[in-house]
């Protein structure tokens, strides 16, 4: 799953240690996150779109286009 | 909210250490009741009284170690329970094919002739060989354990 969180977080110039912060996480899990090598979970989902004020969908994208 | 996880991990060292500290204290009290009671002449076997402060020791540090083990758990985030789950699954299952390998090799006839040493030096009794392949299970899943959880990380780096 490909996602905007590098772009949403280079936007803010936040660092990815507070984003951390903001989402309850580890600097490690949101660098996983960043790089597409970790999908959250939904209730980590819901809390990085509270975070950055935008439906899930337009911080997340599947990768297949839908049938 | 990270700070909620590093107070969690904090509290988890806290009472490890406690718990630690718990522990000393009272084998030093169970170890002064031992030398009060021998001293006044109580006669104590000391093979029995061994046997049962092994499995007390053994029964109080295990029951630790999992309560410290449900706290970091709860402390940690989802992704680093996610690697600890997959390094338990494909590490600890790597370990037992390894040990599973030993195992069928040790039911040859061959092996029967091989005088291999026991986790407890010097010991070639049934328990010593039991807590020897214990023991290597263990160290085999622990290792598979190490590198599927650094190779989970290393793949998300």
């Amino acid at each position: 799953m490909n996602n905007r969180l590098k772009v949403l977080r280079a936007e803010r110039n936040w660092s990815q240690a507070h984003l951390a912060e903001a989402l309850g996480v580890s600097r490690q899990t949101v660098n996983a996150l960043e790089t597409g090598r970790y999908d959250p979970s939904l209730p980590l989902a819901f809390r990085i779109a509270r975070v950055f004020g935008q439906p899930i969908e337009s911080i997340f994208h599947d990768e297949d286009p839908a049938p | 909210m990270f700070a909620c996880m590093a107070r969690g991990l904090k509290r988890v060292a806290l009472y490890t250490l406690l718990g630690f500290l718990a522990f000393f204290a009272l084998m030093v009290a169970t170890g002064f009741f031992i030398g009060y009671q021998s001293a006044r002449g109580v006669d104590v076997d000391a093979d029995r009284l061994t046997f049962w402060l092994a499995a007390g020791v053994a029964v109080v540090c295990m029951t630790g170690a999992i309560a410290i083990t449900v706290g970091w758990m709860r402390a940690i985030d989802e992704a680093a329970r996610e690697a600890h789950k997959s390094a338990w699954f494909w590490g600890g299952c790597g370990g037992m094919a390894v040990a599973g390998v030993l195992f069928i090799l040790a039911s040859t006839p061959l092996a029967a002739a091989l005088q291999p040493p026991s986790w407890f030096l010097g010991r070639t009794d049934p328990a010593a060989y039991m807590a020897t392949g214990a023991a290597i299970l263990a160290l085999l899943m622990t290792a598979g354990y190490t590198l599927a959880w650094a190779w989970w990380w290393w793949r998300r780096r």
